[in-house]
């Protein structure tokens, strides 16, 4: 019996480790069953999913101030309203709050769906458009071109998001989308082929489209300031089983056949990373100290020799690893850095060892590791350095020398002086009178 | 007084009447010049006044908590985040130190005094010594009587005043007694020629070099006087050693200061001084040479002697034109140019010439200062060239010289206070001199006099005390039958005249003490119609809010002039403060000021502020906030970054300064103005004005509609004087930022909510509707349909 609980109780201390609790919103439940392997795949790998349809009436992120849920996949692209207490702001906040997103539309798209993808900086098209390219579409679509072949070229170059470059493309139908260029945060995670664009597919193209070209974005990613992961998807079907195991060959000719699609390799990988399954770093125990010195001083003083180290460590499959990267750069900033210098790895730690400038002042040891497909890891530790004391310069130099015989010989002289002065003092009185 | 005898004696014996008496009047005047600074501490309480003795005090406070050596290497890391200062090597010591001593000496008496009760009293402690260095320099340069009468002056004129209040504890205080009590020593050692005196004089030069810049001043005006001398052939052995001694000493003793370090050999501020040495030197050796060339003629020598003089002098001259040029010895600083040319700094140093008390003075603040010393004055100086001597030519010289700096800047009032108050009690000592004396011929009456009146025994030639106000002498004598003698009647007039002058000095100071000077600024006090009395605490409110409520470590970004109180009082790290020895760094936080709140964001990001304090006055009128002093923030911002701020954006086109619905859109839209105004808009302070009705400019503000993206409201005064915001991180997550598109090219599915309190139902367009007892009809439907389409 307590084994049985032992075991119960590891099983869930993997479950919360490996997943999570996550929540499923669905525009109908017939979505839980067409999209099965992917929502397999996740249930295999520890994830707690609790299926409800968008419009549940008893929605809920929160309760009394704590997140029920630490995932949300959002597969509900023709949602006006969603049920309960959710809405976008509480989305948002669940953002805000470290939660993590996938959303996936498609040309049904709801206003819900496009305001919270307008709050992470990603703008959807309007309903009923889809992203269309009359060069790169498949066998099987229906003659509006709108089942595109996106090959993979247009992945964004990060193993930690789209896993291993694979040569099959990837089958997509759906709403494109556009995000701001300068916008920091967001990242492209695939595009559409510089002849795609999006537009209604039944009527004549009248305005300028939506999205043109690479601009269409078909995945895109969000990692927020807080490392909250959203990935918006245009389309709903590239998770689904049809596509997952579709033959695919674009509609021209000579074109390769694929007997198989990269949408399955491709959706697990995303749905790795952006429920954090992969690329999650965290900054342990900062030491910083005096060469040769084990505590950090009150005020360092410039042109010292100081050591930084600080714990860095990898989520991999549910536990915390020494991170392994040579990329890691330590910067000693005061406004502008004044250091900035690659850190080794020392068991586990990442080590740099330099000399402080010759400029004293308030000063951060800064690491800001911020790599594509990583959690953002920000580490600042401000110290002071001061300049020499009284007693730190150098006590006898070379250029001193002439004043130092000067009073010396000074002394000596004086001394010569009294005694002479004091020998023929009659002869002087005599001299003067 | 040894015994009963000895006391006879000195009862009889005038001398000793004499000393009693002086002794007594400069008690009298060391506890006037005390008690007549007490107003702000009798009206508010013991508090350390304005801006720069908030951080004298604070530094006082480090050095008796850790001792000198501690206090010499302290690095400020609070102050100019993130640039730091080191207080040790930026500070003139003098001040802190003496008041560590005093508090030393007197906590090794158990006399347990806290350190800001002697920073309070230090300024009135040495106002006393003040008016006795006084006494002693005019004893020098004339008569006992004037000196006396100097001391009383020195004691309750307003010019010193102003600077020397009970809790303003800042170096001048100190340093006036300093410079007075150096040219004293300068002036005795002129007269006697000896080294010891002029030892003493550069020991006192040396302590004035630790209390203050203007000891720069001194080191000028003595080469000065010995140059002058030198040119009016007054030249002796007497100056030569004077100066000689008093020149190496004070040159190796100011060094040891260490902010004033090399700067002695290495500016053109100190070259005068190394220029009449040499000079000295080359004159005292053709003088030696005289004497043994005897085999010229007298003219020859003259004009050989004329000529080498003035070759000498040229070389001088030339070689520091030359080491200037070269870059061994720096220019002349700025402060230095715009003592030259008041409209340098308005160009060059737009931060110098922010400052007000760097203004130049205008005539009714001389009268304001000094009252009706500042007519008698030129009498002094006129007395004392009819009567020129060596040390008359020095305090002709300092008087020339310092009406100058006064009327340049309004600051240097100060120094010229001491010299009007000499040459003024000169002047009235002259005066009664001649009114008061009884010129009977002292053959006839001399006995029956001394025993009338005690006081009419001490009227020798250069010994009377007068400065008894009120005391008006009996003139019993008819006049004599000598040519100068006046008419009874004509003397006892003048004296009445001239004793009910002083009556009104005296009441002139007390009122210009009581109501200008006594104020300590960082608390204020209003006045309601019936007189009774309102305190605004606000500053301090604001500041305890700061230390009570943010993070130890948290950096607050303000104008630089409340960067010393932020630090003493809330303990909080500053961006900028009152030492402004880094004009970029100003420039900054003045960009962050009057750019929009964006670009500040980027700007306070870098400088990693978490807070932001700004002075509004426009709830109470108060006059000296913020947004009047906003112009010279664009101003020093504009003289480092002239491509992004300019002032002309910030004038209506017609070049008025208008906070109101005409100002300039940059204005309105301008971090601080944002600052100043959030939620002023909304505030009705009075039913004859609109809301948003700013009564220090008395216009209703332009901008009534300000939110922020950036940064939140934190904690607002009482009376809105100090507003504090916090400046917010970055955002989370970047939103759009443009509205989402929509065209109409097709219809959309039209929505509107259904939700209510009950029915928390959500609602998807395409609902799946399942109809039981059927199969879904078609397997090849388009996926896309999925959703919506089984039937």
């Amino acid at each position: 019996m307590a084994s049985r609980v032992l075991i119960v109780l590891l099983a869930a201390l993997v479950g919360v480790h490996a997943g999570g609790r996550t929540l499923v919103l669905l525009d109908n439940l017939a979505i839980k069953e067409s999209h099965s392997v992917f929502f397999k795949s996740l249930a295999d790998r520890g994830f707690d999913l609790t299926f409800k349809t968008a419009d549940d009436s008893s929605l809920a992120l929160i309760k009394y101030g704590e997140f029920l849920f630490e995932h949300l996949i959002i597969f509900a692209p023709s949602v006006e309203e969603f049920g309960g207490n959710l809405d976008t702001s509480a989305l948002t906040e669940f953002i805000d709050g470290g939660g993590n997103i996938l959303v996936a539309a498609s040309s049904e798209i709801g206003e819900p769906i496009r305001e919270l993808a307008s709050e992470c900086g990603v703008e959807f098209d309007e309903e009923k458009t889809a992203v269309i390219d009359h060069l790169n579409y498949d066998l099987a679509d229906e003659g509006q071109h709108t089942l595109i072949v996106a090959d993979p070229e247009n992945l964004i170059d990060v193993k930690n998001i789209v896993g291993t470059k694979r040569d099959a493309p990837i089958l997509f139908r759906g709403v494109g989308m556009v995000a701001d260029t300068d916008n920091p945060l967001v990242l492209d995670v695939l595009t559409g082929s510089s002849t795609s664009y999006s537009f209604y597919p039944d009527e004549k193209v009248s305005e300028y489209p939506h999205a043109v070209g690479k601009n269409t974005l078909l995945v895109a990613a969000l990692q927020a300031r807080n490392n909250a992961r959203v990935v918006f998807t245009g389309s709903l079907e590239l998770f689904s089983d049809q596509f997952f195991t579709a033959a695919v060959q674009k509609a021209i000719a000579g074109a390769q056949k694929h007997d198989k699609s990269g949408n399955e390799a491709f959706a697990l990988a995303l749905s790795r990373w952006v429920f954090k399954e992969e690329g999650v770093l965290r900054g342990g125990v900062v030491k910083h100290h005096r060469k040769g010195e084990q505590e950090p001083p009150t005020a360092y003083t410039v042109m010292e020799e100081v050591v930084y180290s600080i714990v860095i460590e990898q989520l991999v499959n549910g536990k915390w690893v020494p991170f392994d990267a040579n990329d890691v750069q330590l910067e000693f900033v005061r406004i502008d850095p004044f250091v900035r210098t690659t850190m080794q790895r020392k068991g586990g730690k990442f080590v740099a060892e330099f000399k402080l400038p010759d400029v004293y002042g308030v000063f951060q040891y800064r690491v800001d590791y911020n790599r594509l497909g990583y959690t953002h890891l920000f580490s600042t530790t401000q110290v002071s350095v001061r300049p020499f004391t009284h007693t730190q310069y150098e006590r006898f130099i070379a250029a001193a020398y002439p004043y130092y015989a000067s009073a010396f010989s000074m002394m000596f002289g004086l001394f010569v002086f009294s005694l002479v002065f004091l020998h023929h003092r009659e002869d002087t009185k005599e001299k003067t009178e | 007084m040894a015994g009963e005898s000895n006391i006879r004696t000195a009862l009889s014996n005038p001398a000793g009447w004499q000393s009693l008496l002086s002794f007594s009047i400069l008690a009298l005047a060391y506890l006037a010049a005390f008690s007549s600074r007490l107003f702000a501490v009798i009206r508010f309480e013991s508090i350390i006044h304005e801006f720069d003795p908030w951080f004298n005090y604070r530094s006082t406070h480090h050095l008796v908590n850790y001792g000198f050596y501690n206090f010499l290497n302290w690095f400020d890391e609070r102050a100019w985040y993130p640039l730091g200062r080191i207080v040790g090597g930026t500070v003139y010591p003098g001040l802190m130190v003496t008041a560590g001593t005093i508090h030393w000496l007197l906590n090794s008496l158990h006399i347990t005094v806290h350190i800001r009760d002697v920073c309070v009293f230090l300024a009135p402690t040495f106002s006393g010594l003040t008016s006795i260095a006084t006494y002693l320099l005019t004893k020098e340069l004339w008569s006992q009587g004037a000196g006396l009468l100097a001391a009383c002056f020195i004691a309750i004129v307003p010019g010193y005043i102003s600077r020397s209040v009970a809790g303003s504890y800042d170096n001048e205080g100190i340093a006036i007694f300093a410079l007075l009590f150096t040219y004293f020593l300068w002036v005795k050692s002129v007269k006697t020629g000896s080294i010891f005196w002029a030892g003493c004089t550069a020991l006192a030069y040396f302590y004035m070099v630790s209390a203050w810049g203007g000891y720069v001043y001194i080191i000028n005006l003595i080469p000065l006087h010995v140059f002058v001398l030198l040119l009016m052939g007054r030249f002796s052995y007497r100056i030569f050693v004077a100066y000689c001694a008093f020149f190496i000493l004070g040159l190796l003793l100011s060094m040891q200061i260490p902010f004033v370090g090399f700067q002695p050999i290495r500016t053109s501020e100190h070259m005068a001084s190394a220029g009449v040495f040499a000079l000295l030197i080359a004159y005292g050796f053709l003088k030696y040479l005289h004497t043994h060339l005897s085999s010229l003629t007298k003219s020859e020598m003259r004009s050989l002697f004329f000529f080498a003089v003035a070759a000498s002098a040229a070389a001088v001259l030339m070689a520091v034109v030359y080491l200037t040029y070269a870059g061994y010895v720096a220019p002349w600083s700025g402060r230095f140019y715009s003592l030259y040319d008041t409209g340098y700094a308005k160009i060059h140093i737009p931060i110098i010439a922010s400052v007000s008390e760097h203004q130049p003075t205008t005539w009714v603040s001389f009268f304001f200062d000094l009252h009706v010393l500042v007519c008698t004055f030129p009498a002094g100086v006129w007395f004392c060239i009819k009567k020129i001597n060596d040390e008359r030519v020095f305090i002709v010289l300092y008087a020339i010289s310092a009406s100058y700096f006064a009327g340049v800047m309004v600051r240097l009032m100060l120094t010229l206070t001491p010299v009007v108050c000499i040459l003024s009690a000169i002047a009235f000592s002259n005066v009664l001199e001649r009114y008061l004396v009884d010129d009977t011929p002292k053959v006839h009456h001399i006995e029956d006099e001394s025993e009338d009146d005690e006081e009419g025994d001490k009227r020798n030639k250069s010994k009377d005390l007068y400065d008894k106000a009120g005391k008006v002498r009996k003139i019993r004598h008819e006049p004599s039958g000598e040519p100068e003698s006046l008419g009874g009647n004509v003397k006892t007039i003048v004296v009445m005249a001239v004793m009910m002058i002083l009556m009104m000095f005296a009441v002139h100071c007390t009122w210009v003490t009581s109501n200008a000077y006594s104020s300590p600024s960082v608390v204020l006090a209003s006045y309601n119609h019936d007189g009774s009395r309102n305190i605004l605490d606000d500053f301090r409110e604001a500041y305890y809010w700061l230390r009570q409520n943010t993070d130890d470590h948290s950096r607050v970004m303000s104008w630089w002039d409340y960067g010393y109180q932020i630090a003493g009082m809330a303990n909080r790290t500053t961006l900028v403060d009152n030492n402004t020895w880094n004009n970029s760094h100003i420039a900054l936080v003045g960009k962050a000021m009057s750019s929009n709140e964006t670009r500040a964001y980027e700007i306070m990001k870098a400088l990693d502020v978490d807070y932001v304090l700004v002075i509004f006055g426009g709830v109470i009128g108060y006059s000296g906030d913020d947004i009047n002093k906003f112009l010279w923030m664009v101003r020093i911002a504009e003289g480092e970054h002239p491509k992004e701020i300019r002032e002309g954006d910030y004038f209506t086109p017609q070049g008025e300064f208008r906070v109101d619905k005409a100002g300039s859109k940059t204005l309105l839209n301008c971090l601080m103005y944002k600052l100043c105004y959030y939620r002023f808009g909304e505030m009705q302070l009075d039913f004859r004005t609109p809301p948003g009705f700013d009564r220090t400019r008395n216009v209703e503000i332009g901008n009534k509609d300000i939110s922020f993206q950036h940064l939140e409201e934190a904690y607002t005064t009482e009376h809105w004087l100090v507003r504090i915001y916090k400046v917010k991180k970055q955002d989370n997550r970047v939103r759009l930022d443009h509205t989402v598109r929509k065209t109409d090219i097709k219809p959309k599915t039209k929505f509107t909510s259904r939700k209510s309190g009950k029915r928390k139902r959500g609602f998807i367009k395409n609902k799946m509707l399942i109809k039981k007892g059927k199969r879904p009809s078609s397997k090849n439907k388009k996926p896309s349909r999925k959703t919506s389409s089984k039937k």
